[in-house]
């Protein structure tokens, strides 16, 4: 097995998206984090956070969106805003399709104890699994039409319902380097460009399905929306860790003490780390590609924030890593019928978006426990081999 | 040291499901093509990225060619504000003054360098030899020897290209832009070899293409290759990788290059 | 408003786009009587000293900036050759006086190493004055595009507000009263150029 060049402090490999390593061997991540605890004026923060608030109260029809996913993030940013600032919220989601029991059941016990306006939005299943199964060819990685929806859809709401100010959760800053924590993040269509729609625009994926039997009215949802009617509304699109340090471990503990909010088990991760990407029942197979690419998945990334905050020793966190990190997820078998695809399929295509220098060595791949909800997760909309055929024939001559 | 760069190419055709619209392609050894994406749309997400320069190249084998990359670059200006290189069946002076007055900072000429050297000193003087870059497409025979191609690989010529590379800087190329026919969109890496010898060959820089499957064949072609700059079109199209990931990988290998948050 | 002037010299494409998108007004001046119209003025410049200064100077362009950017003190940005030609004097192809506006001499760029090549060409790191305010929202780090053979050696120290090093400080960028110039091209610098131009268009000098 390769072995993988590692942040000397945080754990995370050189196959992390945007890692770069110091004279230190420490990396750019820890080191932002570092910038965030001794660097930044949080009390000038929050004073301009107030500001911010206030110079859109009651001006329209809300003071502000909050794009929701019910996972911890989110929560808390609703939780924070309306109980610190009594703000009058519109909560949208955009639903990705893969949403669990038990987040169904946060949502509505967060929306009752908090009191807001709810809007959801679920995109034509049959259009997802094309994007799917083309964002898996072409990028390895199939969240394609969650990660454009997520941050486009919102934009539209606000557009639509003229509310200028949105709230989005935590910087990137906090796990990546596109952004750091000195520059404002603003969610706006570059950080779009930057990383989050995988290089590829809704015109461009449009493109791509060329002959798929697409209508362009189908890429609306995951389309950004044009800057000059955005600027003319007078947006601002801001994340709120911009404002208060981002702590995932407390904002979990409150959102579960003061809302009822539940963890729930997640794939593949121990079982203390229950705050963590609740919300997809694909959470399983989207880790294990990244570990098939990168050699690295959840625990890892756990592990790194853990020992970073000093909340775990190095070596702690190289056992966590070894004991958990590398299983194929009970939950595999689910997105192989969403997409149409073999087993066999699924290797040949994630292996061939590898990040040097990790290549996985195939062998016989441990089985990973199945959830309890594992049977309430959807079968229905199962891809017809034929239907699949095409963007796989496709690929195929390509590569 | 200048630093290194990392250039997307942008590849242009008509597309085959729409006459009226110019698309971005990946091709394979100069053939099969694949439509990947709209030229703005892509030049912007590449801004977004960061990208130290673009180059658009218009494959289109037709006399309208240069107007229809007029025309794209024209409209990519509106919301690109980074340096740009086109090329594309440029074959006069005129195509010239016509990109470089849509926008375009740096033309690429190929097949007519060939044809009529006197172009790259013509050119050179009249507009600076920053504007002059001479892009050489060549590929490996069976007995192991490079030939130079024309006509975006259609015509082999005898032409050695590490010898057309040094006489183009002769003329007065400001720049070179490689590509490799055999390892374009194949993923398996740059031809370091003639990159190499090119690189030492002359002094202008020297960009180099066609190949890159891994962030590592990036930082072999600044290493090993001495490449000033790389290029490529399907790594960024078909890989679970985007610019500033890949410049992480660069920059942790050691190299010289830019960082930009 | 915002002025280009159009003297027959200079990709004024993309400096006419970066304002326009960065939803200005903006218009390209032709004539030196449309200076009189704008209240912001850009002078870019590609090509030679010589070739620059006497187009300003033959096209009535000289008349009309003396009066509008020295005697009406209109916020002014020069870009590149358009910066050099500000200077008292430029030595590219010979000794030619240019607009007199900074106390400088443009003279040609002087590495001592080899590597580094004439023109230089390429993203340069470049450290500036974070007081001024057209670096307002920059990170401490910043790079700019640059294609150059000459540079603005100026008399006065203060005069220069931003440097890149290339073995030697090579002038990046000058500020005196309503007259801001930069050698770097803030319309093909990405994100942070952009930034420049924007802060630009807010300056109040």
């Amino acid at each position: 097995m390769v072995e993988l060049r590692r942040c000397k402090k945080c754990l995370l490999p050189e196959t992390h998206e945007s890692i770069i390593f110091d004279e230190q061997g420490i990396c750019n991540i820890c080191r932002q984090n570092e910038f965030k605890n001794e660097k930044i004026d949080w009390a000038k923060r929050k004073e301009d956070l107030r500001e911010l608030i206030e110079s859109h109260r009651g001006k329209y029809d809300y003071d502000c969106i909050i794009p929701f996913s019910g996972g911890k993030d989110s929560t808390w940013t609703l939780y924070y805003l309306m109980k610190e600032y009594k703000v009058k919220p519109l909560v949208v989601r955009f639903d990705h399709g893969f949403l669990r029991p038990n987040l169904h059941e946060n949502t509505t016990k967060v929306l009752r104890n908090l009191g807001a306006d709810f809007h959801t939005f679920t995109p034509s299943w049959k259009v997802v699994q094309k994007l799917m199964l083309q964002s898996f060819l072409e990028k390895g990685d199939f969240c394609w039409h969650c990660h454009t929806g997520i941050f486009s859809y919102p934009m539209w709401v606000a557009l639509r319902y003229q509310v200028p100010l949105i709230f989005w959760g935590e910087p990137s800053a906090e796990y990546t380097s596109y952004y750091s924590y000195d520059q404002p993040e603003e969610v706006d269509e570059k950080r779009f460009n930057r990383y989050v729609n995988l290089g590829i625009t809704a015109l461009d994926m449009a493109v791509r399905l060329s002959g798929n039997n697409v209508d362009e009215r189908d890429f609306k949802p995951y389309t950004y929306p044009p800057l000059k009617d955005l600027r003319k509304l007078n947006y601002r699109s801001v994340c709120l860790g911009t404002y208060i340090p981002w702590d995932v471990k407390m904002q979990s503990k409150v959102i579960h003490d003061e809302l009822g909010w539940q963890g729930d088990r997640v794939e593949n991760v121990p079982a203390e780390y229950n705050y963590e990407k609740i919300e997809c029942h694909m959470q399983g197979v989207r880790d294990y590609i990244k570990y098939v690419k990168r050699g690295y998945t959840r625990p890892t990334h756990l592990a790194s924030i853990d020992v970073r905050h000093g909340r775990m020793e190095r070596e702690e966190g190289l056992d966590m890593i070894a004991k958990y990190e590398g299983k194929k997820p009970a939950s595999l078998e689910i997105f192989l019928e969403m997409v149409g695809l073999t087993e066999a399929e699924f290797f040949q295509i994630a292996q061939s978006h590898s990040v040097s220098p990790w290549r996985l060595n195939l062998v016989e791949q441990e089985a990973g426990e199945k959830m309890p909800d594992f049977g309430k997760w959807t079968r229905e909309g199962k891809m017809k081999r034929e239907d699949a055929e095409q963007q796989l024939q496709n690929w195929k001559k390509s590569q | 040291m200048s630093k290194k760069r990392l250039i997307p190419k942008l590849q242009l055709r008509t597309s085959g499901y729409n006459k009226k619209r110019m698309v971005l392609v990946i091709t394979k050894q100069f053939g099969h093509v694949i439509e990947i994406g709209d030229p703005v749309s892509q030049a912007k997400i590449f801004q977004d990225q960061a990208a130290d320069e673009l180059i658009f190249i218009n494959i289109d084998k037709d006399e309208k060619s240069v107007e229809k990359l007029a025309s794209v670059i024209h409209q990519v200006s509106q919301e690109i504000f980074m340096p740009m290189t086109v090329g594309g069946g440029v074959v006069t002076e005129d195509h010239f003054r016509t990109l470089l007055s849509n926008g375009a900072d740096k033309i690429a000429i190929n097949t007519q360098a060939v044809k009529d050297p006197s172009l790259i000193s013509k050119t050179s003087k009249r507009f600076g030899a920053q504007c002059v870059v001479v892009s050489i497409d060549y590929k490996q025979e069976a007995n192991g020897r490079n030939l130079v191609y024309l006509y975006g690989g259609q015509e082999k010529t005898n032409i050695d290209p590490v010898e057309w590379a040094v006489e183009a800087e002769k003329l007065g190329a400001g720049e070179l832009l490689l590509t490799s026919i055999d390892h374009d969109g194949m993923r398996d890496g740059l031809n370091l070899d003639i990159t190499k010898q090119i690189a030492q060959a002359v002094s202008i820089p020297v960009i180099s293409g066609g190949g890159c499957g891994l962030a590592k064949h990036f930082i072999d072609g600044f290493l090993i290759g001495k490449a000033d700059a790389v290029t490529s079109g399907s790594f960024f199209a078909h890989r679970d990788q985007n610019l500033m990931q890949t410049r992480s990988h660069i920059k942790n290998a050691g190299i010289n290059i830019r960082v930009h948050t | 408003m915002v002025g280009i002037l159009d003297y027959g010299m200079g990709n004024l494409l993309s400096v006419y786009s970066a304002f326009d998108y960065l939803a200005t007004n903006v218009m390209i001046c032709k004539y030196p009587e449309d200076l009189a119209g704008v209240d912001r003025i850009v002078i870019p410049g590609v090509g030679a000293f010589k070739d620059c200064i006497d187009k300003i100077n033959n096209t009535g362009f000289r008349e009309a900036l003396d009066i509008e950017v020295l005697k009406k003190g209109k916020p002014t940005l020069g870009i590149c050759l358009g910066m050099q030609v500000m200077a008292s004097k430029g030595t590219e192809g010979g000794d030619h006086d240019g607009l007199g506006w900074f106390d400088a001499t443009v003279i040609r760029i002087h590495p001592t190493d080899t590597d580094k090549r004439v023109p230089n060409i390429g993203w340069n790191d470049v450290t500036f004055d974070s007081k001024v305010p057209l670096f307002k929202g920059l990170p401490d780090k910043v790079d700019f595009y640059l294609v150059h053979s000459f540079y603005m050696k100026t008399v006065v120290a203060s005069d220069v507000v931003a440097t890149y090093d290339y073995d030697f400080p090579v002038t990046a960028a000058v500020l005196k009263n309503n007259i801001f110039a930069t050698q770097f091209h803030p319309e093909k610098s990405q994100d942070y150029g952009l930034k420049i131009l924007e802060n630009f268009i807010a300056w109040k000098p």
